[in-house]
């Protein structure tokens, strides 16, 4: 048994995109740490995020989580607030890059967009996750979900606590 | 079984046999920063690494301000600052600054790509640079970051898909409603980590400035690169500007004539009509003939998807053929995507043109891609840009985004309302 992560569902649609996670207007913020205050301000409905959600609270969303700009600090803002993962159906590919390379989890999870449109999963529901697994399991109503594993490289990579980490150990290694 | 282009580019660039699913470290031949992200990168960098620590090879990297450009807030002149100062200590010399224009087009017009090259950037629309063969993509800081130690990154060996495209475009239809056609059929996520090869009889015929809009939607349909291998008279252009070896590379990295795509779709170009993505969402398409008609406050002509010269020269067509005058209830604002555009529409006259049709006409930038720029919309204003995204909000909370070809939005800006371009140049 892995360690279970306990906190509360915000829930999103398919296709959120960057500037809904984090705006364009806020882009020249180059410090971590003020980013979790714009997190999500433009999402129609979830414009209160930054202010009420709490450290173990996780972002649940359905299909290509994360598309549209490069930006890392989409990444932060929510790892910054305390948001220890993302349950995405998929997600996009540049915004996975970004979170292994900063040793943030993202999780698979087949059916989410389904079950959110279907309303089996829901914004406040109390979620029991265990990362080790990819078990989710939404204790307000018993549902059940299933994420996959990342790949050798990536799991070594969020290891190392992020990129630049296993960058420097990859380089000493080789000299 | 043969190989498609960007297994071969991979390989090159491993220096190793690969297959279709291989996380593989590659050399990289550019890490290049925008302004924004790249204050990011150099404090990233300096934090992990310290303030002495070298960079692998100073010629290998760029940096370009193109999005906000001049800095309109003191945050970003200061973030200019951090890499203008950075530059000058780790002995940088490719720092395109304020005057030169969009990064991806800077860099192809310098000479700096040629087919092969492994090109990191903090644009997630670095891959247009897939217009010349090259394996451009876009990343984050820590991406970039960790480059400058070794110059190197890792990859997932990504399956192709094969894009085949015949016919001729009929008057008032472009490139650009071919690709909004696309991303209609496909989705957001239809491309999703896939590189795309486009070949067929019109992209061996199509110019620079049609493969470069081509290539410059794939983002949205969250693929990782486009690839077209050059021909022609792009070709001839990128050896004169890149080198003699240009030449060879394209011949080498060209896929096998057996390579194997993960699926391969066709599009005949010669009944498709005027296109464009509504609010809120790349993928939402429509024909225009269907929205014609739809009040609009501004229209905006530029972006590294329509900001070359082809692009305002259609432009210009449409708005002479329409009377040389832009509807005053229309904010329009034209944005070049280089100097060397600029000032060919400047030497030809075009930009006369437009400043007495009632058109602003600006330095070249990446402008309406992000609200905080000149240009941006109030909320419940309408726009059409021939930019890349119209997310909700994205030039201004709530306003909204039409996105279209140069043609559409010209003909749009003359009538004042959405229009059709044919009816304009018929």
């Amino acid at each position: 048994m892995g360690e279970i992560l306990k906190g509360r569902a915000w829930v999103f649609s398919d296709d959120v995109d960057t500037d809904l996670i984090y705006h364009n207007k806020y882009l020249a913020e180059t410090d971590p740490k003020n980013m979790p205050q714009y997190a999500f301000e433009y999402y129609p409905g979830k414009e209160n995020f930054a202010k009420e959600v709490k450290p173990g609270d996780f972002v649940v969303a359905g299909k290509n989580f994360g598309c549209g700009s490069s930006r890392e600090h989409a990444v932060y803002c929510l790892e910054y607030a305390g948001v220890p993962c993302v349950l995405a159906e998929t997600c996009s590919r540049i915004y996975y890059r970004n979170a292994i390379n900063n040793g943030y989890p993202v999780l698979f999870v087949k059916g989410l967009s389904d079950a959110i449109k279907a309303g089996k999963i829901k914004d406040g529901d109390q979620l029991e996750v265990e990362l080790s697994t990819g078990t989710i399991k939404d204790a307000t109503n018993g549902e059940t979900f299933h994420g996959d594993a990342v790949s050798n490289l990536e799991n070594d990579i969020m290891k190392a606590g992020g990129l630049m980490n296993y960058m420097k150990a990859k380089v000493a290694a080789e000299k | 079984m043969g190989k498609t282009s960007i297994m071969k580019i991979m390989e090159r660039a491993s220096g190793h046999p690969v297959k279709v699913g291989d996380r593989v470290w590659c050399k990289i031949d550019w890490a290049t920063c925008r302004d924004f992200g790249g204050a990011n990168v150099v404090l990233q960098f300096e934090k992990e690494m310290g303030k002495d620590a070298k960079v692998w090879d100073p010629d290998k990297l760029a940096f370009t301000f193109d999005l906000q450009a001049p800095a309109h807030s003191e945050k970003v002149a200061a973030n200019q600052k951090i890499i203008r100062e950075f530059c000058k200590r780790q002995g940088v010399t490719r720092l395109f600054d304020i005057n030169h224009g969009i990064g991806q087009h800077v860099m192809l017009e310098a000479g700096m790509i040629k087919p092969g090259d492994v090109v990191l950037g903090t644009d997630s629309h670095m891959n247009l640079l897939g217009a010349v063969g090259a394996f451009a993509t876009g990343v984050g800081n820590s991406d970039i970051a960790a480059s400058y130690i070794a110059g190197i990154n890792w990859f997932r060996v990504p399956e192709t898909m094969k894009i085949e495209v015949t016919g001729k475009f009929k008057k008032g239809v472009c490139m650009r409603d071919l690709l909004t056609k696309i991303i209609g059929d496909l989705g957001a996520g239809g491309m999703d980590f896939l590189a795309v090869e486009f070949v067929g009889e019109t992209i061996d015929n199509a110019t620079l400035a049609e493969r470069l809009t081509l290539c410059s939607m794939v983002t949205e349909m969250s693929g990782k690169v486009p690839l077209i291998m050059p021909n022609g008279d792009v070709l001839k252009w990128l050896v004169e500007r890149a080198g003699p070896e240009v030449e060879t590379l394209a011949k080498e990295l060209k896929a096998d004539p057996d390579a194997e795509y993960c699926r391969v779709l066709h599009y005949n170009v010669n009944d498709l009509e005027p296109m464009a993505s509504c609010p809120d969402a790349p993928d939402n398409v429509k024909p225009v003939s269907e929205i014609a008609g739809t009040h609009v406050d501004q229209v905006h002509i530029g972006s590294c998807s329509n900001g070359r010269y082809e692009d305002i020269k259609a432009a210009h067509d449409v708005l002479m053929a329409g009377g040389g005058k832009v509807s005053p209830t229309v904010r329009t604002i034209i944005t070049p995507a280089t100097t060397e555009v600029q000032l060919r529409c400047v030497e030809e006259g075009m930009a006369a043109d437009f400043l007495k049709a009632g058109i602003v006409f600006t330095n070249p930038t990446c402008s309406l891609c992000t609200a905080e720029h000149y240009g941006a919309m109030p909320s419940g204003d309408v726009g059409c840009s021939t930019t890349n995204r119209n997310f909700i909000g994205k030039v201004g909370k709530g306003s909204h985004t039409y996105l279209m070809s140069p043609m559409t939005a010209m003909a749009t800006a003359v009538k004042g309302v959405i229009a059709d371009p044919r009816e304009i140049l018929k």
